[in-house]
């Protein structure tokens, strides 16, 4: 294997990796069912390859395809307050199709024939794949750690609140509408940056780049993985982009094994590979307990609080 | 949370020392052996094979990319030495496709490489082989600007402006037109061919105008509403700029609703599977194309004749264009060796090279290629020939810029 | 023209109804947007190809394709659907996801072992075209109307005067009190799979017949405009599915013939889907109402 094919990979597992944190966010953390991550990432893609065709420095341009996104973030965040689970999902393959749509014609997106991008400089590099990752992972370390401070904060847990029942939620006092929005943004303009960097990295992009099965391919990362952790859609996002290269001597069967492995996954571990309750990752922990037994957490002190709660409260269901 | 980051972060600097130890082995691995050719000449071939609805063509492909090494190899190969086909499916993903580019552009072993893939993969592969500095030959990509990723990167196949100029003339000159409705694919493929299409006719001062004008995406099968529109329009013909399945649902509803209405189609529609979906109603189609099934030439006859013997099935234009990639590799690798440098020379220096997919001319700066086009018409499902339009103002790409 | 547009409008709205009348039964019960129903309809059409080309009989195709790819839906509702559906707290995204890999290898099987090339069925109506006044009739349309006129038929049979069909819009109305009042919905849910992949195969079967051609990647445009459609209906309400269709149909005729906006097909269903969420997010007729 030589280096140009790792790194290759390891751009795009980067890339994606950060895609699928972005959804993350949205469909992880606020429960919405956003199935059109795509549109947002290819507006990203096409804000910023724009700029710098027109000679815009790189780093600007990965802003304002934050921006751009996010705001159309922020329109979608709008609508989905008045819809429902399923009809946000299809609202938001919807939208996916009609950027794809908007991307295919419009003059500026260049139309059928795409835009080429050249490679960007930045401090005197010029970037290739191997920049490309490196750029990428430590973004990724930066939202890691924001994603890790955010789930701290008050906005995780009001976050938190409105997975779990955003009646409830709402009954507490949270402005579920505000939070919810402001997922979206974030997620959003976070996928308008991956567009940027993927625009750039990959030299030439067209509408069929960013079209529904893309959208499709990044909730699948999220779900193999783990929604709603951090290690789910990277782990998921690495495994995804590195299987059909590690298939690739059976190019001709890639990708039933690819959707044979989906569907069992599935089937068997919804709640992903990696997600909280999952065996695999229980054992993992297990694992990593018996290595290192290590102090009681707040949160398992809480835990054995809850257990000694609830063998109170079923003894009083037995008396009633 | 930390240590998760931290390891992470460890992986990721591992695999970057992994790797570079890897760069400098394989640098040192292949060094001279320039001026004998290799025992095994390995060519790099990428296609997009998996994707169902690209597979079709990637078969195609596939089997004449095969085909064309085992003839080689079964006459003698290229001075005695074996070729070797490094095949690889690109899914119809240009992430993918980049993948491959770069497994392909710096693995040493392989010379050169052949592109039997659509545009976005083409466009995306073409750059990384220029900066790697290895050949390649894009077999049928229509995208104008995979030629432009620098000198080493040719297409073998003419560029769509230079198909479309040639329909305007032949709709104007011998279809004599005069009401056209253009029903095309909303692709590249598409828009290229109409912008020259409409340009040419605007240039000639022809008197014929376009009444109708679709864009169909590529997932739609349904022509009803289109054709219903063109002929209530009045026009007197259909340019339909569609892949083959679009073309042949074109024919259906113009046959199946009893319009006596001429459709003149493309390249994309040389394919036997036109033939078979359209049925009767394919015949009286004519098509710009760049393959002559008429033609008598001896490349021609025996490629026709080896693919259906190999695979039992007819080939068609993606196929044929693989093919000639591949046979204009073979003729530069007889004559100068696998250098990339000699080949590139050579190929730009190539005139009047006899592939099955016309005569090449020559190429142009560019590195895109100068074919007169063919127009074939379909009779008695089969296509003939019904003229040539070989006018070098017309087909010279430097035209075109 | 304005007739034949007409005319051209009404069949391949028909064809939609009847594409996505499959989804849309079985959303009716698991709630599941089952994007794997056009891998069905695409076995479908592979089945019926296969078939017919066997037994030289059209309707030996459609009866045995219907019934084999009926039986192939209750081992996926049993084997794959209802095992997650069983877990708490399913996010309604992974039984899609399921769908999605189901689609996908039923896509890539069918490649694999039928050939990537498009197969014919050349099927002879024995005329061309009928035509009445300025309008042609297609006779693949004729059987396209009959057909879907008479699957609709024998829905809203099953639906309202059999035994099954009472558990059936029992189960759509509210699954926890239909079990309380001893409706078996295991029943009703394999009656969904049955009914919902026989549709979709007889729909391939039919959409074969029209455009002549069955290719691998025939299921690609039915597995998401389908979504549209059925959302558009109502979700899981046969009768505002026919009327979706209808209306995804007239607007995607007549805005190619009357207009050339560049807007491709495939996003006008969804534009047309949009706005009609946001003017009534409870989809055309209302969630659930009975045919």
């Amino acid at each position: 294997m030589n280096s140009s094919y790792l790194f290759s990979i390891l751009a795009t597992a980067s890339i994606f990796t950060l895609l699928a944190l972005s959804l993350n966010i949205i469909t992880g953390y606020a429960g919405q069912a956003m199935m059109g991550i795509a549109a947002f990432f290819g507006i990203g893609a096409y804000t910023a390859a724009i700029i710098t065709t027109h000679d815009g420095n790189f780093l600007l341009a990965l802003l304002a395809a934050m921006i751009v996104s996010g705001v159309f973030g922020a329109v979608l965040g709008v609508i989905s307050l008045r819809l429902q689970a399923d009809f946000l999902a299809i609202t938001t393959i919807g939208i996916n199709f009609v950027m794809a749509a908007v991307f295919n014609s419009l003059k500026i997106t260049g139309g059928t024939l795409g835009l080429t991008t050249s490679k960007p400089v930045i401090f005197g590099l010029k970037m290739n794949n191997m920049y490309f990752f490196i750029f990428t992972t430590i973004l990724i370390v930066i939202v890691c750690l924001l994603i890790t401070k955010m789930r701290h904060s008050w906005f995780g847990m009001a976050l938190a609140s409105i997975e779990n029942d955003p009646g409830a939620a709402r009954s507490f006092g949270i402005n579920v509408s505000k939070y919810q929005i402001l997922a979206f943004i974030i997620g959003t303009a976070l996928a308008g940056l991956t567009g940027g960097i993927y625009s750039h990295r990959m030299g030439f992009i067209s509408s069929t780049d960013f079209a529904f099965v893309v959208s499709i391919q990044i909730v699948s990362m999220c779900v193999i993985g783990g929604l709603g952790t951090l290690r789910g859609p990277i782990f998921g996002a690495v495994v995804l982009t590195v299987l059909p290269e590690v298939l690739r001597f059976a190019d001709n069967y890639r990708e039933l094994v690819y959707a044979l492995l989906l569907v069992i996954m599935v089937r068997f571990m919804p709640e992903g590979l990696l997600g909280d309750d999952s065996p695999v990752w229980k054992f993992l922990v297990g694992l990593f307990r018996k290595i290192k037994p290590r102090k009681k957490t707040r949160a398992d002190l809480i835990a054995e609080k809850a257990k000694a709660g609830e063998y109170e409260l079923s003894g009083e269901g037995g008396q009633a | 949370m930390k240590k998760f980051l931290s390891i992470l972060l460890i992986l990721c600097m591992v695999f970057m020392f992994a790797a570079c130890g890897g760069e400098t082995n394989e640098g040192g691995e292949e060094g001279g052996g320039e001026a004998a050719l290799p025992e095994v000449i390995k060519i790099g071939f990428f296609a997009p094979v998996s994707a169902p609805s690209a597979a079709a063509d990637g078969l195609s492909s596939l089997n004449s990319a095969k085909l064309a090494v085992k003839l080689i190899n079964e006459n003698g190969g290229i001075n005695g030495s074996t070729v070797e086909l490094v095949d690889m499916d690109d899914g119809l993903d240009t992430t993918e496709a980049a993948n491959i580019a770069e497994k392909l552009a710096y693995d040493d072993s392989v010379v050169a490489v052949v592109s039997g893939s659509y545009s976005g993969p083409t466009k995306v592969a073409a750059p990384i082989f220029q900066e790697a500095g290895k050949l390649m030959v894009s077999a049928y990509a229509v995208h104008p600007d995979v030629v432009n990723a620098g000198d080493l990167i040719f297409s073998q196949s003419f560029p769509g402006k230079l198909q479309g100029t040639a329909a305007a003339i032949y709709a104007n000159d011998t279809l004599k037109a005069k009401k056209i409705a253009i029903i095309s694919v909303d692709l590249d493929f598409g828009a290229t061919q109409i912008e020259a299409f409409k340009a040419q006719l605007e240039k000639m001062g022809s008197d014929a105008e376009i009444v109708y004008e679709q864009a169909i995406a590529i997932s739609d099968s349904d022509m009803s509403s289109a054709v219903t529109a063109a002929a209530a329009a009045g026009a007197d013909l259909i340019y339909s700029v569609n892949y083959y399945e679009q073309a042949a649902q074109v024919l259906r509803e113009v046959g199946q609703k009893g319009l006596d209405i001429p459709v003149l189609g493309t390249e994309g529609a040389d394919s036997f599977e036109l033939l078979n979906i359209a049925g009767e109603y394919a015949n009286g189609l004519y098509i710009t194309t760049n393959m002559n099934r008429d033609d008598q030439n001896a490349e021609t006859q025996a490629y026709i004749e080896n693919y259906e013997a190999e695979y039992g099935i007819q080939p068609d234009m993606v196929g044929a264009s693989v093919y000639d990639a591949f046979q204009v590799l073979f003729a530069a690798m007889k004559e100068v060796g696998v250098d990339t440098q000699a080949m590139r020379d050579y190929i730009a220096g190539m005139q009047n090279f006899d592939t099955v997919t016309g005569t090449l001319i020559r190429y142009n700066e560019d590195g895109s290629a100068v074919k007169p086009v063919q127009i074939q018409l379909v009779t008695n499902g089969e296509y003939h020939s019904a003229g040539v339009i070989d006018d070098m103002e017309v087909i010279d790409p430097a035209n075109y810029q | 023209m304005f007739t034949q547009q007409l005319m051209n409008a009404l069949a391949i709205g028909s064809v939609y109804a009847l594409t996505a009348m499959g989804a849309t039964l079985i959303y009716g019960i698991l709630g599941i947007l089952d994007i794997a129903n056009a891998g069905a309809y695409l076995i479908g059409a592979y089945l019926g190809w296969y078939i017919y080309y066997g037994t030289g009989s059209i309707v030996l195709a459609f009866v045995l394709s219907i019934v084999a790819v009926g039986i192939l839906g209750i081992l996926i509702q049993k084997f794959i659907y209802s095992p997650i559906l069983a877990k708490p707290n399913t996010l309604s995204i992974i039984p899609l996801v399921a769908a999605v890999g189901l689609f996908t290898m039923s896509s890539d099987l069918v490649r694999l072992i039928c050939g990537p090339y498009s197969l014919s069925y050349n099927f002879d109506f024995g005329v061309t075209s009928i035509k009445i006044g300025p309008v042609v009739l297609v006779p693949a349309w004729i059987l396209i109307f009959a057909l879907t006129a008479v699957l609709l038929l024998i829905l809203w049979i099953i639906l309202n005067k059999t035994k099954l069909g009472l558990a059936w819009r029992a189960t759509a109305n509210d699954p926890e009190i239909a079990k309380v009042c001893g409706v078996n919905t295991n029943n009703a849910m394999a009656l969904s799979y049955i009914l919902g992949y026989g549709f979709a195969a007889a729909a391939g079967i039919m959409v074969g017949i029209l455009y002549n051609s069955i290719t691998p990647a025939l299921g690609e445009v039915p597995s998401y405009k389908m979504l549209a459609i059925i959302v558009l209906g109502g979700l899981g309400n046969p009768l505002g599915t026919v009327l979706a269709g209808l209306i995804i149909g007239f607007t995607e005729v007549f805005l190619s013939a009357y207009t050339s906006i560049p807007i491709p097909k495939d996003a006008i269903a969804f534009v047309v889907l949009i706005i009609m969420l946001l003017i009534k997010p409870e989809g055309l007729l209302g969630q659930k109402n009975k045919i």
